[in-house]
């Protein structure tokens, strides 16, 4: 049988033939080269030599060096640069930033409460990210800037939320058109990618984000989870409770069809969303 | 290796992660480098000048710098894209780290670019770690030495260290290594146990 190594191969009756000298040949002909892990493994760099492929040690580590880099360099690149890395990490940003918005409001109001000894939440129906507004006329010095700050980042996110959305139509346009581009997104980022997304089965999707509540469930028997992630999409959320398990689990089926349509075609297919959407809504009519 | 006052150094271009210098030398933190908690851990352990190195498990290339520094080459072998970035632009300074990107459980992938290694050094977090050792045997120079830093967590949650160590050792003297010395890399590091061996034929 041939060795081959990254500089040549070398036939069983000892002939050598050097690899291609050009380096976008040598590249694509090392990204498919593997060893059967035989008696032929590893090479030396004196049989290079012997070969003529290079002069002396130096060269050899010299040229190995330059090509490792380039090679490695190469599938770094290629595993970055999957369109979902990036809805990836988006979505983890627009979690974390929703983290930051809450905690840093949470501390405004606290503070905000010693300047003014008679503010209450109480009884005053004002949703957390129009508190800020309503504090900022009022606050002074550096509460005023922080609570600026947070009205900034509070911009920032509203920017980031329709971008993830409007780039979870281009990447998942199947399981977008059936939660909306947010939840899937959401359910991309906790599979991991849109390649794992895929690979799981229905019942993992529907709990998917549920981690806490099934392990519960598994381990001391508690009711299993219904939904995870999905219960954000307001098909399951609205539903009424007695078929809400029933809608998170047919609205599962279709996703984990939708996410393999995604994964594998990369194409909207209006005619599988619309069937699905009809067979969901119909578990609710 | 160069000690003084029993402070762990390696000759080379620093800073590369921000590591302090002493006397132009780089200091070598036991505690943030598994090979050097070995070293100081084991006054046998050397990496003499001109030793060929493959290590698997590179990660950011903290340690393989440092490798790098005393051995005439280090092979480099990491998995996740992220810290191979950080590893290429240290290889980048160091022309004797050769980084390939792949599967330290599937050698045959990287096999083209090997040569016989005096040393396998092996640091990666999974499951069957020693039969990863194991698969990696054939690049060792016969009589070649193995050190084998045993992440016993990654292995077994709640297993003692002592009987996940026993397996270990048994996997890699059936594949063909003889096991010289199994201590505990505490205080540097919890959770680790050193595995150092040699291949017998």
């Amino acid at each position: 049988m041939t060795a081959r190594y990254w500089w040549g191969e070398i036939d069983e009756d000892g002939t050598c033939r050097p690899a291609p000298t050009d380096e976008a040949e040598a590249l694509a002909r090392l990204g498919s080269l593997e060893s059967p892990m035989d008696g032929t493994v590893p090479g030396t760099w004196e049989a290079a030599v012997a070969c003529g492929v290079v002069p002396d040690r130096a060269a050899y580590l010299a040229r190995l060096h330059d090509l490792a880099m380039r090679l490695a360099a190469d599938r770094v690149a290629e595993a970055l640069r999957g369109p979902d890395l990036e809805l990836l990490r988006m979505v983890r940003t627009l979690d974390e930033l929703d983290g930051v918005i809450n905690l840093l409001t949470e501390r405004a109001v606290e503070w905000y409460a010693t300047q003014d000894p008679g503010f209450s939440r109480k009884f005053r129906a004002v949703p957390a990210r129009r508190l800020v507004q309503v504090l900022l006329p009022r606050a002074r010095g550096p509460l005023r800037s922080v609570l600026l700050q947070i009205e900034a980042l509070g911009a920032a996110r509203t920017d980031l939320a329709r971008e993830v959305t409007r780039a979870a139509f281009r990447v998942m346009p199947n399981s977008s058109g059936l939660v909306g581009g947010l939840v899937a997104a959401r359910l991309m980022a906790a599979a991991g990618s849109l390649d794992a997304l895929a690979r799981l089965p229905a019942s993992g999707l529907q709990v998917l984000g549920a981690r806490s509540a099934l392990f519960s469930h598994i381990r001391t028997g508690t009711p299993p989870p219904k939904h995870g992630l999905i219960f954000q999409h307001r098909r399951v959320h609205n539903a009424p409770p007695a078929v809400r398990g029933r809608v998170a689990r047919v609205l599962a089926s279709r996703l984990a069809i939708a996410a393999r349509i995604d994964r594998y075609r990369g194409t909207p297919d209006p005619a599988f969303i619309e069937a699905a959407n009809a067979r969901i809504d119909g578990v609710l009519a | 290796m160069i000690w003084r006052d029993g402070t762990l150094l390696s000759p080379g271009e620093g800073s590369v992660y921000g590591e302090r210098t002493r006397g132009g030398l780089r200091v070598w933190d036991p505690r943030r480098s598994k090979f050097a908690a070995l070293a100081h851990l084991d006054p046998g352990f050397d990496l003499p000048p001109g030793t060929r190195v493959l290590y698997l498990g590179a990660a950011n290339g903290t340690t393989v710098s440092h490798v790098a520094d005393y051995a005439e080459v280090v092979y480099a072998v990491e998995f996740a894209p992220r810290p191979m970035q950080d590893l290429l632009a240290v290889a980048r300074r160091r022309k004797n780290i050769i980084p390939i990107l792949a599967d330290a459980g599937r050698p045959g992938r990287y096999a083209p670019l090997l040569e016989p290694v005096d040393l396998l050094f092996q640091d990666v977090a999974q499951p069957n770690q020693a039969a990863i050792a194991v698969r990696n045997r054939p690049f060792l120079v016969p009589g070649g030495r193995l050190a084998l830093m045993l992440k016993v967590r990654s292995i077994d949650q709640r297993r003692p260290q002592d009987e996940v160590g026993q397996e270990a050792v048994g996997v890699l003297e059936e594949g063909g290594y003889a096991v010289d010395s199994v201590r505990s890399l505490s205080p540097y590091h919890r959770d680790h146990l050193a595995i150092q061996g040699r291949r017998v034929d």
